[in-house]
């Protein structure tokens, strides 16, 4: 039922265009990062780490989770137009696979963010010219980041379900990163999606996580997730939609 | 008149001024600690040019998206009720419908702006500065907070309204706030091409780094006339082009 669910999912976007939405982020952030790196090469002598840093800066801090806001915001718009919740309520499907889709589906279309991502800054950096070897360090910011960003997609469904206005979740989405860049600079990014963001992608420190931190990191990452999704379920069955 | 009145009528209920008034309030909150920090570390930081540049600074990432926010949510109305056809079947010339939105949306931005000068105020108060409220200060940042929100009002309108499907016109908004968060990284030849820029460029007060340590300058106001007059001439050309465009588009 699950696999069924998520193709139906797909279906839904498959004409909306979304993909435009989601390699704009990528291709601004490498670009302004790389013309940003070309310019004070002087400064930032530490090739694929300092490109890094250029680039991922305001990608992980405060721009892919806005895009994630976008990207729940409107797969949750499309049921509440045209009474479409009440044909979701109606049809023979547990309210756990209607949710878990949706998660997976932005799970999906995450891994093409990343991936882009990587694959730019790979381009980037080579048209450069930069000869040392990538960072041993990029998979797992690519990796710590992706999960970081699942996190943060279970919060924005929850909310993107909740509240019918879709401009007003990504505000929450902007706020939210706030938040987060201030728990990180309180020593405490890894115990709010946002900031387990930052640290999980390496943004503003490229030094690699400590066993002890990837642990919590994880650890803190299921709990969030595993709770976001139960309460948006329990939601979905003990409340009444409104069409 | 009677169709701006009516705008505010039909977004009553949609508190748009509490929503857009409480995700202002974190960007103030993040305003006043940075300057508390600042004014803590070293006291001669209790400047009112602090204040200013650093909400200057986070305007240029946090006003597109708000700006994005606020007019997605007048346009929507109308997308989400279907209401068009219905508004154009009552002798309202859409061009008329258009300037309404506009202005409404104007206005609220403009109560964004309001609240900022007086967020500026209270963090000076509050961090004991020694200097008298600069009026002057304050009022060229309002209008050039403004005036560039007037630009970016235009272009998300225009977006919003041609388009149903709002994710673009946020979209356009987060790319906005990137690329006002990162002008000031690029040339400044490139940098002034993007209207985004503008909240930095027309702030009133510059600043530098000299030995790891800020330095701040007033900018004189009739440097910044060139920019703004370019900016009245961007607001004037964006709003006819979206006002025809959309009034010429099948509802």
């Amino acid at each position: 039922m699950l696999t069924r669910c998520i193709s139906v999912e797909l279906m839904k976007l498959r004409r909306s265009r979304i993909w435009l939405i989601l390699m704009i982020l990528p291709i601004i952030s490498v670009l302004i990062g790389s013309v940003n790196f070309y310019l004070n090469q002087g400064v930032l002598k530490y090739e694929w780490y300092s490109l890094w840093s250029q680039v991922s800066l305001f990608y992980g801090e405060f721009f892919l989770p806005i895009l994630i806001a976008i990207c729940c915001g409107y797969m949750w718009r499309l049921e509440h137009f045209n009474k479409n919740w009440n044909m979701i309520m109606a049809a023979p499907i547990s309210a756990v696979w209607i949710f878990l889709s949706k998660l997976m589906v932005a799970g999906l279309l995450l891994i093409f963010v990343q991936g882009l991502l990587f694959l730019l800054y790979f381009l980037g950096g080579t048209l450069m010219g930069l000869s040392s070897k990538l960072p041993r360090e990029l998979p797992g910011w690519l990796l710590r980041g992706w999960i970081a960003a699942i996190t943060i997609s279970a919060l924005q469904l929850a909310l993107s379900m909740r509240i019918r206005s879709y401009a007003t979740t990504v505000g929450i989405g902007l706020c939210a990163s706030f938040i987060g860049l201030g728990m990180y600079i309180a020593n405490l990014g890894l115990f709010f999606p946002h900031s387990m963001m930052v640290v999980g992608m390496g943004v503003i420190s490229q030094k690699s996580i400590s066993p002890g931190d990837m642990i919590i990191f994880f650890i803190m990452n299921i709990i969030y997730i595993v709770a976001i999704s139960t309460f948006a379920i329990r939601w979905i069955k003990k409340s009444d939609v409104i069409a | 008149m009677k169709a701006l009145s009516l705008e505010f009528y039909k977004f009553r209920r949609r508190r748009i001024f509490l929503i857009i008034t409480i995700f202002l309030l974190i960007e103030i909150l993040w305003m006043g600690i940075v300057t508390g920090k600042s004014v803590s570390r070293n006291p001669d930081y209790a400047i009112w040019e602090l204040p200013i540049i650093t909400l200057c600074s986070m305007n240029g990432l946090f006003l597109p998206i708000l700006t994005a926010i606020c007019v997605s949510r007048i346009a929507d109305m109308e997308h989400k009720g279907n209401t068009w056809k219905m508004l154009l079947s009552l002798s309202v010339k859409p061009a008329e419908l258009y300037r309404a939105k506009y202005i409404s949306a104007s206005i609220i931005m403009l109560w964004v702006c309001v609240l900022q000068m007086l967020s500026i105020i209270i963090v000076g108060i509050l961090n004991d500065f020694k200097q008298p409220i600069p009026l002057h200060l304050l009022s060229q940042f309002l209008i050039g907070t403004a005036l560039t929100n007037m630009v970016i009002i235009g272009l998300q309108q225009w977006i919003s309204m041609a388009i149903k499907n709002q994710a673009f016109a946020l979209t356009l908004g987060m790319i906005g706030g990137f690329i006002g968060m990162t002008a000031d990284l690029l040339p400044q030849q490139v940098g002034r091409l993007f209207v985004w820029s503008y909240y930095a460029k027309l702030s009133p007060i510059a600043q530098s780094f000299t030995n790891e340590r800020m330095n701040f300058m007033v900018r004189d106001i009739n440097s910044l006339l060139p920019m703004m007059g370019v900016l009245i001439v961007l607001v004037v050309g964006i709003y006819l082009a979206g006002s025809i465009h959309v009034s010429r588009q099948e509802v």
